[in-house]
């Protein structure tokens, strides 16, 4: 038999597994948004920013398939040790709305951790836009950037403990961050308590800058790419952003008129999250100038802007 | 220990706990969940002869109970499948059964002949029966047509020949005739129920294709009919049961209806490490019942 030699398959994630936790506490933290609090060292311990995990009731078959919610963050017990994760969720619709019943002591069925995570950070000024419930992967990001926690540290994982060589000061992070409106914003005395560079926007001006998130946005690349004076080299620059695709492909050609290297983190509907049902595709441009459905839960849910067909 | 072991014709499985095309991937993707020895076979995704991009998103929508989908048999096509997943599936120590949809009947001949001369292969089904593929005939709802794909296939290709057929039949009995008489070894019933999801304040389907094909627990008494149909009224011919199956129960009402051997479909989706869990649990189930043969409980169903 001959050895074919392929690339593996991207995304597919060995250390994934299945799992019944408990629930340790679930908190309202804005207008239909709660985190669900599991305790889980394992998955604590496997999972890097911008992972997902497929989540459902035990033993139901009605909401049925799994639903994918984003690392919102790894908790520490009393001793410091990472205890289990964070979700959160806005209510909309099924599973969402039995989500919110659910109370400390129940059991949830749910496996990951799924997809390809954030890459590596190797920036000197990252910009991150939230759109909405966008949010939810990025006090992960944010405590590896600025090197409060290391993650994907169980042994054996395909992508080796993480380890982000220079850490980001909080001055070097901007966190653009918009919702409807300010009764929906989450997570925000976190984000200030962090100390970095914050702008929020609401679309009925109750907080913030009234108006699109992509206006504080477009400040940021236009001041920072600005030509560098004579004899300097510019900031290496990165763009995270997730939330509604509007929003996304609004960032995303924004990224492209300034030149700045961005990803997105897509919301495809997905039936199973680990690349066996072919249903949560988007189109992603080939070498050959076309373009192919992948993917999302694989090959995402984090792509480099330039290679979606937006 | 009872013998789990199960032969449908020339089709010989170690048990006969089998995952369904379409909901396993290319097996790669269920790595981290199914220890693959365990299982009686693996049905890969359907394989066209060209490459299919398959149907625009969404693809799926879950409605009570169940998932419809309309994937639109999205695959890179069989010299791809034969070059990228072949060598993997066939070393994963558990039979392999390859899954295949054509055009027409001279492309199932053509696949099917390709598909003989590989090795490791265990066995082939053909994909009569997919409602996703818009143009294409569904050759399924037709008796002859179903018999004259069946019995070509078998001339031109020398592995045990599984038929999957379509329920979105008024008879599913006249269907199964005309595959045995074609000379399957088997027939798996059934494919998905043609069906629809609608987002009526938008006025819009929610499918991207409008229809899909509606799988899950939603499904699984209708299967259980046709099973038990078939079973009673086409003596000889083996069955394998899809539909709906979630849990060992599941399991082994398919089997006193008259099946031989089940495939694990939407279940791989929200319950992953499911299909690995059942060869165990039928195991001992047969054990309690004082069983010495997984064939001493198939087709035992008491009728008045
Ligand atoms: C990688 C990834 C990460 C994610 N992370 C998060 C996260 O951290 N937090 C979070 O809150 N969400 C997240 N999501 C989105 C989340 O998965 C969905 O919000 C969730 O699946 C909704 O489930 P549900 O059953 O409550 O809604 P569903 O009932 O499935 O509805 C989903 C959406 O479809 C609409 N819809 C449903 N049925 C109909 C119908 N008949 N007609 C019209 N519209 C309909 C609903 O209004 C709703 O907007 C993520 C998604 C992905 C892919
Ligand atoms: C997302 C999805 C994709 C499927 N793709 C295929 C396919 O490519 N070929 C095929 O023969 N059947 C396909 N099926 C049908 C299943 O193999 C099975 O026959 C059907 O779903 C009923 O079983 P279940 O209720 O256990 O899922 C697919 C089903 C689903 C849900
Ligand atoms: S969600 Fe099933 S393949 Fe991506």
């Amino acid at each position: 038999m001959s050895t074919l030699t392929l690339p593996p398959l991207p995304g597919l994630v060995p250390c994934a597994r299945q799992l019944v936790v408990p629930i340790v506490e679930q908190t309202r933290l804005a207008r239909d948004t709660y985190r669900l609090r599991l305790a889980s060292p394992e998955l604590a311990n496997a999972v890097v920013p911008g992972q997902f995990f497929m989540v459902r009731p035990p033993g139901q078959t009605d909401p049925l398939l799994g639903r994918p919610f984003a690392l919102y963050d790894v908790w520490l017990d009393a001793s410091g040790e990472p205890g289990g994760i964070d979700l959160v969720y806005l209510v909309v619709g099924k599973m969402t709305g039995v989500m919110r019943t659910w109370q400390a002591g129940e059991s949830v069925e749910i496996w990951g951790p799924l997809g390809n995570g954030f890459p590596l950070l190797t920036c000197d000024k990252l910009l991150i836009v939230a759109g909405g419930i966008g949010n939810t992967p990025f006090p992960a990001v944010l405590r590896e950037a600025l090197g409060l926690h290391r993650y994907g540290t169980e042994a054996g994982l395909d992508h080796g403990p993480r380890h982000v060589a220079r850490p980001l000061a909080p001055a070097d992070i901007t966190l653009c961050y918009g919702v409807r409106s300010a009764e929906f914003l989450a997570g925000v005395d976190h984000f200030e308590s962090l100390g970095i560079d914050l702008k929020l926007a609401t679309d009925d001006g109750s907080r913030g800058h009234k108006g699109f998130v992509t206006q504080p946005a477009e400040e940021w690349l236009k001041t920072h790419t600005a030509t560098p004076a004579a004899g300097r080299t510019g900031p290496k620059l990165a763009v995270y952003c997730c939330g509604p695709e509007p929003m996304m492909h609004a960032v995303a050609r924004l990224a492209a008129k300034y030149q700045a290297p961005c990803w997105l983190s897509l919301e495809s509907p997905m039936a199973c999250g680990f690349g066996a049902c072919f249903s949560c595709v988007t189109k992603v441009k080939q070498p050959d100038g076309d373009w192919d459905y992948r993917r999302t839960c694989v090959e995402g849910p984090i792509f480099p802007a330039e290679v979606l067909d937006l | 220990m009872p013998n789990l072991a199960v032969e449908l014709n020339r089709l010989h499985l170690a048990n006969p706990i089998l995952v369904a095309s379409g909901t396993f991937g290319y097996a790669r993707e269920m790595a981290a969940f199914v220890p693959f020895s365990k299982l009686g076979g693996i049905v890969p995704k359907t394989i066209t002869a060209e490459p299919r991009r398959g149907n625009p998103p969404p693809r799926t929508v879950e409605t009570a109970s169940g998932l419809l989908n309309s994937i639109g048999l999205d695959n890179d096509g069989l010299e791809t499948f034969l070059a990228k997943h072949l060598e993997y599936l066939v070393g994963l120590g558990t039979k392999v059964i390859a899954n295949i949809a054509g055009h027409d009947r001279e492309e199932f001949l053509q696949m099917s002949g390709r598909l003989g001369g590989i090795e490791g292969l265990s066995g082939i089904e053909l994909n009569i029966s997919c409602p996703n593929v818009s143009g294409g005939v569904d050759f399924g709802v037709d008796p002859a047509r179903t018999e004259a794909i069946v019995r070509g296939v078998r001339e031109v290709c020398g592995l045990p020949i599984v038929a999957k057929l379509t329920p979105n039949v008024t008879d599913i009995v006249a269907i199964a005739q005309a595959a045995q008489s074609g000379g399957a070894d088997a027939v798996t019933l059934t494919n998905t129920f043609q069906g629809m999801a609608i987002d009526w304040k938008h006025r819009k389907p929610i499918l991207g294709n409008v229809i899909g094909g509606l799988s899950g627990p939603a499904i699984k008494p209708i299967v259980l009919r046709m099973v038990y149909q078939v079973a009673r009224r086409v003596p000889g011919l083996p069955i394998i049961a899809v539909g709906g199956i979630g849990s060992l129960n599941d399991v082994m009402e398919f089997l006193v209806a008259g099946a031989s051997a089940v495939q694990i479909g939407t279940a791989n989706f929200y319950n992953p490490t499911l299909a690995g869990k059942l060869v165990d649990e039928l195991d001992a189930a047969l054990a309690s019942e004082g069983l010495a043969s997984v064939r001493e409980i198939v087709g035992t169903l008491k009728t008045p």
